[in-house]
């Protein structure tokens, strides 16, 4: 029976808005004790970061400690500054915390280029493809030649028959997809589009 | 609450030398016709009583005008907080300010519509656009130029500034509508406005490339358009961009060149436009490839400042674009080749944006006292892939 008549005290005391304005004073919620106050000491002990700057610095000085996001546009790179501009010489290398060539790379390193094909052998590469394109696609006459890909587009194109030909494995291709793969497709495509405004 | 003797008021502010009739309109008017300028009538009608009786019959006596007669500008409220509120020149006079809104589809008389006005307005506010962005960015390609260019002073800004100015559109033109309103003749609805480029659409295909357009089309990049046949009528838009412009063209005339590129700064220019938003690139990387072999720096190559979640369902890659040590530009994206296309257009960006210290203008020269010009900032262009 005595335990229920004990008024809960949490929401009283955790809510003090809730109370009348005369027993703001009253309430146990606005007394501060030394724990309490240990505590609030603790939360402010932050670990000190290098751009808060030492103590020990003497005059004034600019404490800069920017959020991260991306660099501005309008901050032309360094190297991009035309050499009779003034700003070229007085930025100094800051200190990005991070060196260059060390950094991993995005794409594997190309392999070093060659240039061993002489004009013979293009000649030979657009035989070959319209010869026979089923039988010499890019990647083939690519590794043949030992060369890239792009190299063979670049020098020879297909026949228009097998343009055709491709064109219509695709449809077949595409005819085969539903609704949510084929909205999937565009909107990568207009995702990718969007790359090229910054959005 | 008391009368405001606006005619009074209007008539000192009118000086022979800012009258409109003295530099525009030089041949002789005999009574019958209209003038643009009511300095003698205003002499004339000094009792309080004449002229309110005057003012009484004149409606009714306008209806025979096209537009509003020159002397009912003075008896405008709107014209005189209009001309109050954009704080214009006090050497414009309203009878000019009136002048500004009547289009050339409400009144055909070229000495009472706001063509002439316009066509010089126009010009001024290419030229000062043209130059601001020119110096301001000197490594803009062409066809961002046009953007901005449109985006500062093309049809739809200026009619947005019209409604922002609070130019109101009359229903229909007439001598007896407020000269408060803007005047012009409404397009009948159902009227297809661009059926003359349908017709030409074939004819014009060829022509595509951003040299082309230098040559051949207006300063915005589109095309030249035939005079419009403004009998017919004009769309609102172009109505209210002519007023604009006319507007421009007449304090240029009654004010002079300071005041007229104060009220360009002022009303114009402080407009905020982000012009790293216009740029569109397709191929980002191949552009920045070409342009760092053009300028003999080293070749630019995508590295990964910081990455996370690789193998989650949203990573975040960051990714640089290094030319050599440095840093040309930065990019954050949820796939290794979103990341590289944008650091690679940050680049490219970085690259166009530039602006040089100290920005002057070729036509700040004309003010007095003006320090000896140095040469703008020009080098070879835009990178052409």
């Amino acid at each position: 029976m005595a335990t229920s008549l004990i008024v809960p005290k949490r929401p009283f005391l955790t809510l003090p808005f809730l109370l009348p304005s005369w027993s703001d004073s009253l309430s146990l919620g606005t007394r501060r004790y030394q724990s309490s106050y240990r505590r609030t000491k603790q939360r402010l002990r932050v670990k000190p970061d290098a751009s808060f700057g030492s103590s020990q610095q003497v005059g004034d000085h600019i404490i800069h400690n920017p959020p991260s996001s991306a660099p501005s546009v309008y901050h032309t790179p360094n190297k991009f500054l035309p050499s009779n501009d003034a700003r070229k010489a007085m930025r100094t290398q800051a200190s990005a915390g991070y060196n260059a060539t060390e950094l991993p790379n995005v794409h594997k390193v190309e392999a070093e280029r060659k240039y061993h094909l002489n004009p013979s052998d293009i000649e030979e590469i657009r035989k070959l493809r319209l010869a026979d394109p089923m039988m010499w696609s890019r990647h083939k006459l690519a590794k043949r030649f030992e060369c890239s890909p792009l190299f063979i587009a670049m020098v020879c194109e297909a026949s228009a028959e097998k343009k055709q030909i491709q064109k219509q494995v695709l449809e077949a291709v595409q005819s085969r997809w539903g609704p949510k793969r084929r909205m999937a497709r565009e909107d990568r495509q207009l995702r990718r589009a969007a790359w090229g405004r910054d959005e | 609450m008391k009368r405001l003797q606006l005619q009074r008021w209007s008539s000192t502010v009118l000086s022979p030398r800012a009258r409109t009739s003295n530099r525009l309109h030089q041949h002789l008017c005999s009574s019958s016709l209209r003038h643009q300028s009511t300095v003698a009538a205003v002499q004339e009608s000094t009792p309080e009583l004449k002229y309110r009786l005057n003012n009484a019959h004149k409606r009714s006596a306008n209806l025979q005008y096209p537009s509003p007669p020159v002397n009912a500008a003075l008896d405008s409220a709107k014209l005189a907080s209009l001309h109050a509120r954009l704080y214009l020149p006090s050497r414009l006079p309203l009878q000019t300010l009136a002048r500004t809104l009547v289009d050339a589809s409400a009144d055909s008389n070229v000495d009472f519509n706001n063509e002439s006005l316009a066509t010089l307005g126009h010009d001024l506010l290419t030229y000062y656009t043209s130059e601001h962005l020119l110096c301001t960015y000197p490594r803009l390609p062409l066809s961002v130029v046009f953007a901005a260019m449109y985006a500062y002073v093309g049809p739809k800004t200026l009619a947005a500034m019209s409604k922002e100015w609070g130019v109101d559109l009359a229903t229909l033109p007439g001598g007896e509508v407020d000269p408060g309103y803007l005047q012009f003749k409404r397009v009948p609805p159902g009227t297809v406005l661009d059926a003359e480029t349908e017709q030409n659409g074939k004819r014009k295909n060829w022509r595509k490339t951003v040299t082309s357009k230098v040559v051949y089309d207006d300063e915005f990049g589109d095309p030249i358009k035939g005079s419009s046949n403004s009998s017919v009528g004009v769309p609102a838009e172009l109505a209210r961009a002519t007023s604009v412009r006319a507007l421009m063209g007449a304090i240029y005339l009654h004010a002079g060149r300071p005041a007229a590129k104060l009220f360009f700064e002022q009303h114009f220019l402080s407009r905020s436009l982000n012009i790293s938003q216009l740029f569109n690139f397709s191929q980002p990387a191949r552009d920045l490839t070409r342009l760092c072999a053009r300028e003999n720096f080293e070749k630019p190559v995508a590295k990964i400042i910081s990455e996370t979640g690789r193998l989650s369902r949203h990573p975040v890659f960051v990714v640089g674009i290094f030319s050599g040590q440095d840093k040309l530009g930065e990019g954050a994206g949820a796939s290794l080749l979103e990341a590289r296309e944008r650091a690679a257009l940050a680049a490219l960006k970085g690259w166009y944006l530039y602006s040089p210290l100290n920005v002057r203008v070729p036509s700040s020269m004309e003010e007095e006292g003006a320090s000896p010009w140095n040469p703008a900032h020009v080098d070879l262009g835009e990178v052409i892939s």
